[in-house]
C-alpha cells in the first residue's frame, strides 16, 4: 500500500469558474430546458400563417408578415430569456445547499466568488446558446419569407405598372424588414437584458431562503425596472421633491441599484424595421456590464459571509 | 526538538447561532479544543445536536467561529488554501444526479486543479478503491445509499488529501455497506491519511479510531487514546481456544490461591450481531 502523496494544486480562478460554468450549463441542459426551443420553432413557423386584420394597401401585406414573424420571435425570445435567467439562477444555489453538494464544493479549494461566478456564467452560457439557436432559426425563416414576399411584391407592382423608382423603394422597404445586422444587435440586447436579470436573481438568491422568494422578487424588480425611469421623472419634476440636490442624489442612487429596462425598447424599433445604431448597442452593453458586475460583486459580499 | 505540525488544531472553539429576535443566541459549540496528529484516526462521538457537525463545518470554513481558531496543517481554516489538503464527506450527501460516477469524480478533480491523464488515472484508481467500477457510467440518481457514501468518499479523496473529514459516514447504510466504508477507513489509515470522523454509532467508532473525543451539549467532556479510555485498569482478559473443563478448573484454582486476584467471569466470548450477519450473508453468496 502506498503512502499518501500530495498533489500540487494548479487550478486557476478562470479554470475553476469555467468548470463550474460548464457544469451548471450541463445541469440545466439535462433538466431539458432545450425543449423550449421546439416551442419556439413552432411559434416562429406558425407566425407565418397568422392573418391579422389589414388596414393598409396590398403592398404592405408582405412587410407586415415579416414584422409579425420578428414580433412573435422576439416576444418568445424575451419571455424565454427572462424566465430562464430568473428561474434557473434562483434554482441552482438553493438546490446545492439543500442537497449538500455545496459543502463538498466549498470544502475543495474553491473560493466562493469562483463558485458564484461559475454558476452565473453557466446560466448566461445557456441563454446565449439558446438565443443563438433561436436567432438562427428566426433568420432562416425570415430569409426565406423575405425572398418570397419580395418576389410576390415585384410581381404585383409590375402587374399594376408601378414606375421603377417606386418598385425599388418597395423592394428596399421589404428587405429592411428582413434579416439585418440590427436584428442581430437586437438579439444581443435580449441577451444583455437576460444577463442583468440573471445576476440580479443571483444576488437575491444569496440571501433568500427559497427559490420561490427569489423568483417572485426578481420578477417584481423586473417589472419595476420598466417604470423606474418614469417614476424618477415624476419624483424629480412633478412632485414635492423638486430639483434639489438630495432629490437628484436619491434619484441617482435609485438608478444605480435598479436597472432601467426602458432602454431596451430599441428592440421594438428593430422589429418595426428600424436600424439600431452601433452606439446604442455599445451603450446597452456598458449598462448591462455595469449591472451584472454590480450585482455579482454584491452577491459575493453576502455569500462570502454566509454560513451553511 | 522540532514539533510535528498537527493535521487538525482546534483551539477553544465557540460557535453561537442567532435565534429569533430577543432570544439568547444558541451556543452549539462551547470551548472545544482538539489536536489530531498526522496519521491518526480520530472519532468525535456524541448524541444528535451535540455540536459534532458544527465543529467539522468550522474546521472546513463553512461556518465562522464566534471565537477560537481552527487550522489544518497549520493553515487557518477560513483561508481557501487550507482546503488543498482536505477531503470532506458530509452527512447524507446527494451529489449531482445528472452526472455519472466518473463524471462526478472528474468534476471534483478538475475543481482541485487536476486534469488530463493524471485525473483519468486517479478516477480509475478511486473507483476501484471504493468498488464502484461496475457503476462508473451509471447516473448518480440511480445509486443506492451505500454507493452514494462510497462515491462521496472517492470525491473526498480525489486530490490525495492528507486529511479526510467524514460526517456520519455510515449513517443510513446497511451493514454490508457500512462494513465496506469502515474497511475503506482502515485502508486510509494504512496509507497514513489522517481521518477525522464523527458518528453516534459507537461500536463502529471503536473499531476504526485510535483517538476519540466525547462531545455533549457543545462541550468536550472526555478525550484521549481509545485504548486508554476503554481499558478497565484492574482487570485482565485471557481468551482460550479448545480449553477443557479440567484446564479451566486448574486456572480457577491458581487464581484462588493468588492473593488479591479474583476470577470475575468465565464463559464463551460472543461475536457481535454485525459479524454474524456479515458471515451469514457471505456464506449465502458462496
Amino acid at each position: 500500500m502506498s503512502t499518501a502523496t500530495h498533489i500540487p494544486q494548479k487550478g486557476s480562478h478562470t479554470g475553476r469558474i469555467l468548470i463550474i460554468a460548464t457544469h451548471a450549463f450541463t445541469q440545466l441542459v439535462r433538466m431539458k430546458v432545450f425543449y423550449f426551443l421546439a416551442i419556439f420553432a413552432i411559434i416562429t413557423i406558425a407566425s407565418n400563417f397568422f392573418n391579422l386584420p389589414q388596414h393598409e394597401g396590398p403592398e404592405s401585406v408582405g412587410t407586415n408578415v415579416l414584422s409579425q414573424i420578428k414580433g412573435w420571435s422576439f416576444g418568445t425570445m424575451h419571455i424565454f430569456s427572462v424566465v430562464l435567467s430568473i428561474v434557473a439562477t434562483a434554482l441552482l444555489l438553493p438546490k446545492d445547499v439543500e442537497d449538500r453538494t455545496l459543502y463538498t464544493i466549498l470544502a475543495k479549494p474553491v473560493p466562493r466568488f469562483d463558485y458564484l461566478a461559475g454558476k452565473l456564467l453557466g446560466v448566461m452560457l445557456l441563454i446565449f446558446i439558446s438565443l443563438a439557436l433561436m436567432d438562427g432559426l428566426m433568420t432562416l425563416v425570415l430569409q426565406i419569407r423575405t425572398s418570397m414576399v419580395a418576389k410576390e411584391q415585384m410581381e404585383m407592382a409590375t402587374t399594376l405598372g408601378w414606375p421603377q423608382r417606386e418598385i425599388d423603394a418597395l423592394r428596399a422597404e421589404t428587405f429592411s424588414n428582413g434579416p439585418s445586422w440590427s436584428m442581430q444587435g437586437a438579439v444581443i440586447a435580449v441577451f444583455l437584458r437576460a444577463s442583468i436579470m440573471a445576476s440580479l436573481a443571483l444576488l437575491i438568491s444569496t440571501f433568500s431562503t427559497s427559490t420561490l422568494f427569489t423568483t417572485i422578487v426578481s420578477f417584481m424588480v423586473y417589472f419595476i425596472g420598466h417604470f423606474q425611469a418614469d417614476a424618477r421623472d415624476v419624483y424629480l419634476h412633478g412632485g414635492q421633491a423638486g430639483e434639489g440636490m438630495i432629490a437628484k442624489v436619491t434619484s441617482l442612487l435609485f438608478a444605480l441599484v435598479l436597472p432601467d429596462f426602458q432602454i431596451f425598447n430599441v428592440i421594438d424599433a428593430v422589429i418595426q424595421g428600424e436600424t439600431m445604431p452601433i452606439i446604442a448597442l455599445g451603450k446597452l452593453t456598458l449598462v448591462a456590464l455595469y449591472y451584472a458586475m454590480f450585482f455579482t460583486i454584491a452577491s459575493w459580499f453576502i455569500f462570502s459571509d454566509k454560513e451553511f | 526538538m522540532v514539533e510535528t505540525l498537527a493535521a487538525v488544531e482546534i483551539r477553544d472553539l465557540v460557535k453561537d447561532f442567532k435565534t429569533s429576535f430577543r432570544r439568547k443566541p444558541l451556543r452549539a459549540v462551547d470551548g472545544v479544543s482538539i489536536r489530531i496528529m498526522p496519521g491518526e484516526v480520530y472519532g468525535l462521538i456524541g448524541p444528535n445536536g451535540s455540536g459534532k457537525s458544527t465543529t467539522m463545518k468550522a474546521l472546513l470554513g463553512l461556518v465562522a467561529p464566534t471565537s477560537g481558531q481552527c487550522s489544518i496543517f497549520g493553515k487557518d481554516s477560513l483561508k481557501v488554501d487550507s482546503r488543498n489538503d482536505v477531503g470532506f464527506l458530509p452527512e447524507n450527501p446527494y451529489f449531482y444526479k445528472h452526472l455519472s460516477g466518473v463524471e462526478t469524480l472528474r468534476f471534483y478533480g478538475k475543481l482541485c486543479g487536476l486534469g488530463g491523464r493524471k485525473l483519468a488515472d486517479r478516477v480509475g484508481e478511486l473507483l476501484a478503491l471504493v468498488d464502484l467500477e461496475g457503476a462508473r457510467d451509471r447516473r448518480i440518481g440511480g445509486y443506492s445509499k451505500g454507493m452514494l457514501q462510497r462515491i462521496g468518499l472517492a470525491q473526498a479523496l480525489i486530490q490525495e488529501p492528507r486529511l479526510v473529514i467524514l460526517d456520519e459516514p455510515t449513517a443510513g447504510v446497511d451493514p454490508l455497506g457500512s462494513r465496506q466504508i469502515r474497511d475503506l477507513i482502515l485502508k486510509l489509515r494504512e496509507r497514513g491519511i489522517t481521518v477525522f470522523l464523527c458518528s453516534h454509532l459507537l461500536e463502529q467508532v471503536q473499531e476504526v479510531c485510535d483517538h476519540v473525543g466525547i462531545i455533549f451539549q457543545g462541550r468536550m467532556i472526555r478525550e484521549g487514546r481509545l485504548d486508554d479510555l476503554i481499558a478497565i485498569e484492574d482487570q485482565m482478559e485471557i481468551v482460550l481456544r479448545n480449553a477443557s473443563p479440567e484446564l479451566i478448573s486448574k486456572i480457577a484454582a491458581l487464581v484462588k490461591d493468588a492473593p488479591d486476584a479474583e476470577l470475575v467471569r468465565t464463559g464463551k466470548p460472543r461475536t457481535t450481531l454485525e459479524r454474524l450477519f456479515l458471515r451469514e450473508i457471505r456464506d449465502e453468496e458462496r
